[in-house]
């Protein structure tokens, strides 16, 4: 099982990697972290607030786009293109074939985010500035956040078109980071707006959990230039992350269970 | 049953269009048995269910209703996939792979251990006449080469039986015969071969059973040498008339038959069946021409796929359509 879902996972790679538009995406994230250098000369002070702040989002930004613009074509393309019919012949089962495509774009958004990443700290360093613990776990984060935008694509993906998954996949992506704003505002809303949005924030996955510089948890201030997020606070975004990741990979799974490759 | 390679009964496949609420009845009901070892071509026009079935029996699509069995396994099994190759109609495989990396990814999935697969995509590779091409990426190839990489892929795992959905579409002369003579190898070793194809030349040249289907339906079913040979439609007669005979003077012996051709001094005619053939010929003597050939006419493959194709669908044959590719 685990040969067969690698194999397809080794594959999705190799796709992914002979496709020249993550290039022009890595040259994007290297050239907005050449913007932070620039942009930080001209702060004079906080040369290494702007890099983190401008690296950070670049990854959080970047690469949940790429995993947006690569999880609505996955499973789509496999099937418009008669791809599968070569594979599903073959003694793997559906739901591997699901794993592996995840586990394979898993694989190129980690090499992404760990080429951001380095671009990033690269730069700290430049910089004199220190590696925190708190900038590690914020690329952690930033890691798990892009991970599951990735399974969100996926999902739609195994019943949708490409142009209507990223509709849908972009749609979940800002709702879930922006979760906390819109229960703030529902709170001021009528009973049933309340009521509407609590359901409706209940089913996109809490994405805010993973960038959480800037924000007030448990009436603290977090930044990841000071008082970051402890470990275990990582860990459960993690689990958290885990969960709708394979709620979604198994909902993909059976949709494309029942499909017909005619 | 265990000495089955395929076991297909009453094989229904609805497609439903849930917008729309429209019913496509691709399979009403196909029935047969492949035995282990044979090559077993299954003919019919475009659209008569061939790829549909090919499709069901591999796991693509869920058939509606009936059953089917692979090596005695129920459909989808992965123990059955094991032992089975695949090659899909106009095959489309992954175009930023070499032939190569194709068959190895399909070695793969198939368990193969890296020496082996190594040493089995090479030979594969050389026997499909690629090995030039090896670097190449798919989407350099022409659509005859990739047929042949599809043929690669779907041998890595020296299948028991090999499933071929249109595998001469695409290929020139030399490359379909390339293709029939690996199909004709792939017999003696004791595989079984089901292959589609509307080319009926490569039909009755190599295939030890044929089904053609139409409409989603068995038309007919049996041995090339079963379906064709039942009854004498004619006899053809050649015969060389004295030099000098004008045209008008070969009516007498024209008189009655079915059809008749006359390049210069020879004739060619097809008597009815139930004709007096001594007696035609006795009067052809008499009139000075020499018997060059007398053969009964059999029905060939080509005449009855017409005629059954036609048969089961009147719209085609007011159309002209459901007409076999002859090949050159």
């Amino acid at each position: 099982m685990i040969a067969r879902i690698w194999a397809i996972a080794l594959n999705t790679f190799r796709e992914a990697a002979r496709i020249r538009v993550l290039y022009g995406i890595l040259v994007i994230v290297v050239g907005s972290n050449l913007l932070a250098l620039f942009l930080g000369e001209l702060a004079q002070h906080d040369a290494d607030r702007v890099a983190r702040d401008v690296g950070l989002a670049g990854i959080s930004l970047f690469g949940s786009l790429t995993a947006i613009f690569l999880g609505v074509f996955l499973l789509y393309t496999e099937v418009s293109r008669r791809t599968i019919h070569a594979i599903v012949a073959k003694p793997i089962s559906r739901w591997e074939f699901v794993l592996g495509k995840y586990a394979g774009m898993g694989i190129v958004l980690s090499v992404l985010v760990g080429v951001f990443a380095l671009a990033m700290l690269a730069m700290l360093v430049a910089q004199g500035a220190p590696v925190t613990s708190g900038v590690v776990k914020a690329l952690v984060l930033a890691w798990l956040e892009v991970v599951t935008v990735a399974a969100i694509a996926i999902f739609f993906s195994s019943f949708s078109t490409p142009f209507l998954s990223g509709i849908f996949a972009l749609g979940m992506w800002v709702i879930g980071r922006l979760t906390p704003d819109l229960e703030a505002q529902a709170r001021a809303a009528a009973p049933w707006i309340r009521t509407t949005t609590r359901i409706a924030l209940e089913i996109v996955p809490d994405i805010h959990l993973f960038a959480v510089s800037g924000r007030t948890l448990d009436g603290a201030a977090v930044s990841v230039h000071g008082e970051f997020v402890p470990w275990s606070y990582v860990a459960l975004a993690a689990a958290h992350g885990a969960g709708w990741i394979a709620c979604l990979i198994a909902l993909a799974a059976l949709l494309f269970h029942r499909r017909d490759f005619a | 049953m265990e000495d089955l390679a395929i076991d297909v009964q009453d094989l229904a496949k609805t497609y439903r269009t849930p917008l729309a609420r429209k019913k496509v009845e691709a399979l009403r009901g196909v029935s047969f048995t492949v035995e282990r070892g044979q090559i077993f071509g299954f003919v019919g026009p475009n659209g008569a269910g061939k790829t549909t079935t090919i499709r069901a029996l591999m796991g693509l699509v869920r058939p509606t209703s009936g059953t089917a069995s692979l090596l005695g396994h129920p459909l989808g099994s992965r123990a059955a996939k094991r032992r089975i190759g695949f090659l899909p109609e106009s095959p489309y495989f992954y175009d930023y792979l070499t032939v190569g990396e194709l068959c190895d990814l399909a070695g793969r999935l198939f368990g193969m251990p890296p020496a082996a697969r190594r040493a089995r995509a090479d030979e594969l590779i050389a026997k499909v006449g690629l090995a030039g091409a090896r670097g190449q990426s798919l989407k350099k190839f022409s659509k005859g080469m990739l047929q042949r990489a599809g043929l690669a892929q779907a041998l890595m795992n020296d299948p028991e039986l090999v499933v071929l959905d249109e595998p001469m579409s695409g290929l020139d002369p030399i490359g379909r015969k390339e293709v029939r003579d690996l199909i004709l190898e792939l017999r003696d070793a004791g595989k079984t071969v089901f292959f589609s194809t509307h080319i009926l030349s490569d039909v009755e040249a190599i295939t030890d059973r044929v089904a053609i289907v139409a409409k989603g339906r068995i038309q007919a079913l049996g041995t090339p040498g079963e379906l064709v040979s039942r009854s004498v439609r004619g006899i053809d007669v050649v015969v060389r008339l004295p030099a000098g005979l004008a045209a008008g003077d070969d009516a007498a012996l024209i008189a009655g038959a079915t059809s008749a051709r006359r390049v210069g001094d020879e004739l060619s005619l097809m008597l009815p069946a139930d004709a007096d053939v001594d007696s035609w010929l006795a009067r052809a003597r008499a009139a000075g021409a020499k018997v060059v050939q007398v053969a009964p006419r059999h029905e060939t493959l080509e005449e009855l796929f017409v005629r059954r194709v036609t048969g089961a669908d009147p719209a085609l044959r007011e159309a002209g359509a459901g007409q076999p590719e002859v090949a050159p």
